[in-house]
């Protein structure tokens, strides 16, 4: 039976409660009287995932039934999710694999020649040949790659077309293929309630001309947060642009939600509360505590990207765009929402070793911030867990350390950008057109792994809202001269941590410990 | 071989020439070079021996007129008629007729056996090599106008426009008087630094530049500065398409040389300042890149500033860069070996201009 | 530099025992090993559904190399010292472009070396064999040591038979040739008993072909009960892969791989089991290189 979420006070036999310290794991103790969220426990998965997306391609919500839709001498092509999701990696076979399958199977079916195959990355980066091929499996990596499984590129002026402007004066661009196809077949999976929906085509096959249209600060800071979209501007501003490209191409979006059984076996004292570590856990703790201590960073890098999430699927929708989105939040909702009653004066984080954004990197500082603080922190429903003003704390290394092949944008933005200042309306109207027209971070972007110039903006404005709304964020474990850079307080230990924040809001505050990942969603009263 | 003596006071090798005592006198690169070894072996024709070496020279004439030593022995000085078509055009520098003259063969004072240096007691100068100094220009500022005086003449040569993206490496006593004179001179449009230590950092950023990087983040940075593209080649060598348009190279090793001629733009130019040795350096991508390397020696009369000196230049501009702050610390004669260890670790040691304090040894 | 100062060498050494000793005390205390389990504390959940892992790790890459090194140093030459085994058929499994099911009779613990000796190396290394997990996973070391040896996931005889499936269909579905032995378990005098329906199951789900195994003499060499395996001779038979015909069940399908497998143990070869010489004979042509990939 899946336990839900759960708030525990800390009392004096408490076991102390584990931070992720990125690459790495720690113990602390809480103050007395602090409160410790769990997030649910994760829940049965579907026993037969073919069966249930069968069911779901020949039911589907307000929409025709797949099959129908299919016929001979049609252009048919299907975008799919990129890798910045789920996390950690999912064990194979990917659910993503599993619903093309049956789709391309149907196409065989009905005969359509001319079908292509596009990763939706938006301005992410390109995936290398091996990172397609754990998303789409063998099959289908052997049967259509490179000719007609590829890469959606952002910069290339000849595959991606201008559609239109919104109500509100947002641009919308597409990909070419996708707008002069028949059917486009969007297979999402939407690990957080931030994906999926309307987000999925106008993100994820958009050039940077549409997506600057919601990724900029004033929307971001005016969605509180966007891990709820009717609260969301960034979502609002993403519908808009979804409809005006729901009324020029024909798509037919597949949604799965997955359960948050992040960790495999071997890392099952990350996905256990604390109080219910077997024996067994605790060596494994114990053992992962000192190999994090001591082992190299590469090696250690190796070991922690190679996990791979026993991700299940939940369920699967398909139909028309708005109808099958809400059933899917409802079912993420249903995995992840934790009831937390009060906002507190202080929240504690431990900002784990991956994001969407380092798959198979190491996690600069600039995505600690954007992790840490932006996605961590937004993981909330009404309103935030913090209250405002309050402090926020983090465990990180926050090292001097950046991926050149992956990141170059980044090593410039934290070198150049962050050293002249840290707000991001300055940042904005100062830098990102610069590095978005860079010639070499977009030869970088189109013919290597980068990501875009325009990233790391991103990726900063992600947090705009938290450090809008907390009165200081001290980063326990950083480097000093990186987390002062960043704009933030260092502190070497959690309690001098607590210290420090005395100064911010008083004696005696109440704390709260958000124990993520694995991820929830904090309904707060 | 350095060693410190008595030697017979510098006879006066004609009529019109004076004695100077010094007060202050620095130690230069290229002093340390001889000392070091690491001079090219090129310049030993044009050398006589045994000298006292010392170019940086401000001291008093027997009225206790204060002057700065300017040390080409050019025609003039060596009272030559007609001058040699270089001395004509105003570069004594590079003097046809070093050889020739009532004085021995040397470049300068400071290398020269019959003139003296400014590590002795005593020099004898050429009245057309005297200038001048205003009260207002202290001994401590005064010692770097020579070197001042070379820096302005090398930003003049290459000559940087307002639209430049310019960069000088190295931030020695060369480098940051480099960055000073093109600050004042012809400013760029962009004037970034390279500096090793925190000292040269902070002074590099004080005397006029726009940013100050580090040695190893230079191809990284001067990308970013100028839009431009990257391509790593092998064993950590990197290249740029495109590029700073002007690089003056203050450092004289192979490393930073090898370094600008990758990273200035095709077309470029690259000017060596600092006084380099036989240097191994890599000649495809001056080739390739199409670039003008130029040497900037010395000084004389500059043609872009309509025949002024460079001295006189030198000694207007420098008032207002507080010079002395550079100078420090000193030494006395005694104490050469100190001074010249300090001089070579001067960077990490947190000194720019060591100089030898001659005033001491005067009653 | 002496050598007790600074941070290298016994200092960091110490340093590092040290923090050992002290987490593992910290953790000692926290979780009270000493003491009984605190009432405060909420009753101790199952959080993550306990599903039998399909020993995710024995697949991974540094295990395969492992297994390889010991398979190909220890276990295949034990094989063949043991029982010489002679194989016919083995022109089936020579480059298989898509997985395959193996469904073998059972009646030693020695089967499953003797097939796994019957295979080519790169049918090897992609294959799983399914070990019942109520005797091979019972205790923890020993499943996971043949895991190690014969690339083993557990699979459960009990229960539905869609949980049964399940693991199976996904390897499959993942790359992976599987060894079954629709028997369920060893025959107590070495014949062939009925088979379970679940390989026609499997085969129809994932539109998987079902290659017919016979071995004769692994039950003289180990037969059940037998602690130890005794040398004596075996052959090992591959037949042709099998699909199920379009309106075939599960049921019938299975029935006929019964029918395969018995008919691949009798003397005579059988060419409609085992493949006309013709049929042999292209299936061992050399492939043609493709070019342009």
């Amino acid at each position: 039976m899946a336990r839900p979420g759960a708030v525990i006070e800390v009392d004096r036999n408490t076991p102390p409660v584990l931070f992720h310290f990125g690459e790495g794991v720690r113990l602390e103790k809480l103050p007395l009287g602090a409160r410790i969220v769990y997030p649910p426990d994760p829940l049965e998965p579907i026993a037969h995932p073919e069966r249930a997306i069968k069911r779901a391609l020949a039911k589907p919500l307000e929409d025709d039934p797949l099959k129908s839709l299919l016929r001979r001498g049609m252009k048919l092509t299907i975008a799919f999710d990129d890798l910045s999701l789920p996390l950690p990696p999912m064990a194979a076979p990917d659910v993503r694999q599993l619903v093309m399958e049956e789709v391309i199977d149907m196409a065989a079916e009905a005969g359509v020649e001319d079908i292509h195959l596009i990763a939706a990355l938006g301005l992410h980066r390109r995936m290398t040949a091996d990172e397609i091929r754990h998303i789409v499996g063998d099959r289908i990596f052997s049967t259509f790659w490179p000719d007609r499984l590829y890469q959606h590129d952002g910069e290339d002026p000849e595959a991606n077309v201008y559609i239109g402007k919104t109500a509100e004066g947002e641009d919308v661009t597409l990909h070419k293929r996708a707008a002069e196809s028949d059917l486009v077949v969007y297979v999402n999976l939407t690990l957080v309630p931030m994906d999926g929906g309307h987000k999925s085509m106008s993100t994820g096959l958009a050039t940077y001309r549409g997506i600057r249209a919601h990724h900029n600060v004033k929307t971001l800071l005016a969605s509180r947060s966007y891990m709820n979209p009717p609260d969301s501007a960034l979502h609002h501003s993403c519908i808009r642009q979804g409809q005006l490209i729901e009324d020029t191409v024909r798509v037919f979006h597949i949604e799965t939600t997955v359960n948050n059984h992040a960790f495999p076996a071997i890392a099952n004292f990350m996905q256990k509360r604390e109080t219910d570590w077997t024996p067994r856990d605790q060596a494994m703790f114990l053992g992962m505590k000192q190999f994090t201590d001591l082992a190299p960073p590469a090696f250690k890098r190796n070991v922690f990207h190679a996990m791979r999430a026993p991700y299940g699927l939940t369920g699967v929708h398909a139909g028309q765009v708005d109808a099958v989105h809400e059933k899917t939040l409802e079912a993420v909702r249903n995995q992840i929402s934790v009831r937390v009653e009060g906002q507190t004066d202080i929240v504690t984080l431990g900002v784990p070793y991956l994001g969407p954004y380092n798959v198979n990197a190491p996690m600069n500082p600039v995505l600690v911030v954007c992790m840490g603080i932006g996605y961590l922190f937004n993981f909330y429903r009404s309103k935030p867990v913090l209250r405002k003003g309050g402090v926020l704390i983090l465990t990180h290394p926050c090292r001097y350390e950046f991926d050149a092949v992956q990141h170059p944008s980044y090593i410039d933005f934290y070198d150049e950008v962050l050293a002249d200042t840290t707000d991001p309306m300055e940042i904005e109207a100062k830098y990102e057109l610069r590095f978005a027209e860079d010639p070499w971070f977009r030869q970088l972007y189109r013919k290597s792994h980068a990501y875009h110039g325009a990233h790391p903006f991103y990726a900063w404005y992600w947090a705009a809202h938290a450090i809008d709304h907390a009165g200081d964020i001290i980063i326990v474990g950083g480097e000093r001269d990186v987390v002062h850079r960043l704009g933030f307080k260092c502190a070497t230990t959690l309690e001098d941590a607590f210290e420090m924040a005395e100064q911010t809001v008083g004696r005696y505050p109440s704390v709260t410990h958000l124990r993520m990942p694995p991820i929830m969603l904090c309904d707060v009263e | 071989m350095l060693h410190l003596g008595d030697v017979p006071e510098p006879q006066l090798p004609a009529r019109d020439w004076v004695r100077v005592l010094p007060t202050l006198s620095g130690i230069c690169g290229s002093d340390l070079a001889a000392i070091g070894g690491h001079a090219s072996l090129y310049l030993d024709p044009l050398t006589s021996y045994p000298f006292v070496p010392g170019h940086e020279v401000v001291g008093t004439l027997d009225d206790g007129t204060r002057v700065v030593i300017e040390p080409a022995l050019g025609c003039k000085v060596r009272g030559i008629e007609p001058p040699c078509p270089r001395c004509a055009e105003g570069r004594p520098g590079l003097c046809y007729n070093v050889t020739e003259g009532p004085i021995e063969v040397g470049l300068q004072t400071g290398y020269c056996a019959d003139t003296g240096g400014g590590w002795g007691e005593v020099v004898v100068a050429h009245p057309s090599q005297l200038h001048p100094i205003a009260e207002v220009l202290s001994d401590e500022a005064a010692v770097l106008i020579e070197p001042f005086a070379c820096c302005i003449h090398a930003a003049l040569r290459g000559g940087p426009s307002k639209d430049d993206v310019v960069v000088v490496l190295g931030a020695g006593t060369i480098g940051l008087l480099t960055v000073a004179a093109i600050r004042m001179f012809t400013p760029p449009k962009r004037l970034i630094a390279v500096a090793k230590h925190p000292t040269q950092r902070d002074l590099a950023r004080k005397l006029g530049a726009d940013q100050v990087i580090a040695p190893d983040e230079v191809f990284q940075r001067v990308r970013f500065a100028t839009s431009a593209r990257r391509l790593d080649g092998m064993m950590d060598r990197s290249l740029l398409l495109g590029g700073a348009d002007v690089t003056f190279e203050c450092v004289g090793r192979a490393d930073s040389l090898n370094d600008a001629v990758r990273f200035t733009r095709e077309g470029g130019t690259v000017i060596a300042v600092g006084m380099p040795g036989e240097e191994k350096v890599d000649w495809a991508p001056i080739w390739q890149r199409e670039l003008t390397v130029m040497g900037a020696y010395a000084y004389g009369s500059e043609p872009k500033r309509k025949g002024r000196s460079t001295f006189d230049l030198a000694l207007e501009a420098a008032p207002e860069l507080h010079l002395e702050k550079l100078t420090g610390p000193l030494f006395g004669l005694g104490d050469y070996r100190d001074a010249i260890a300090y001089a070579m670790n001067a960077g990490r040691l947190g000194a720019v201009k060591v100089a030898f304090d001659l005033r001491g040894l005067r009653p | 530099m002496p050598w007790y100062s600074g941070e290298r060498g016994l200092t960091q050494l110490t340093g590092t025992i040290g923090a050992a000793v002290n987490d593992v005390r910290r953790v000692r205390r926290a979780w009270h090993w000493d003491t009984p389990r605190p009432h405060t504390w909420p009753a101790q959940g199952e959080v993550v559904p306990e599903r039998a892992s399909d020993l995710g790790w024995a697949r991974q890459e540094p295990v395969r190399t492992i297994r390889f090194l010991i398979q190909h140093g220890l276990l295949l030459p034990f094989t063949k010292a043991m029982a010489h085994p002679k194989v016919e058929g083995r022109e089936w499994v020579r480059e298989l472009e898509r997985p395959v099911i193996f469904a073998a009779n059972h009646s030693s613990h020695a089967d499953t070396s003797l097939i796994l000796y019957a295979l080519t190396d790169r049918a090897r290394e992609r294959t799983v064999v399914a070990a019942a997990a109520d005797y091979w996973f019972k205790r923890p070391l020993l499943g996971n040591i043949v895991s190690l040896f014969l690339n083993t996931f557990p699979f459960s005889r009990t229960g539905g038979a869609q949980a049964q499936l399940h693991s199976s269909s996904q390897l499959l579905k993942s790359g992976w040739n599987l060894v079954l032995f629709p028997e369920g378990s060893r025959s107590i005098d070495g014949r062939i008993q009925e088979f379970k329906a679940g390989v026609g199951h499997l085969a129809n789900e994932t539109g998987t072909p079902v290659v017919p195994v016979h071995i004769r003499g692994a039950f003289r060499i180990m037969p059940k009960g037998q602690k130890f395996p005794v040398p004596g001779p075996a052959r090992v038979r591959i037949g042709k892969p099998m699909a199920p015909q379009p309106a075939e069940g599960s049921r019938q399908f299975t029935a006929r791989v019964e029918g395969a497998v018995r008919a691949l143990a009798d003397e005579p070869s059988q060419p409609d089991i085992q493949g006309t010489w013709i049929e042999r004979w292209r299936a061992l042509k050399p492939r043609e290189p493709k070019y342009g990939e």
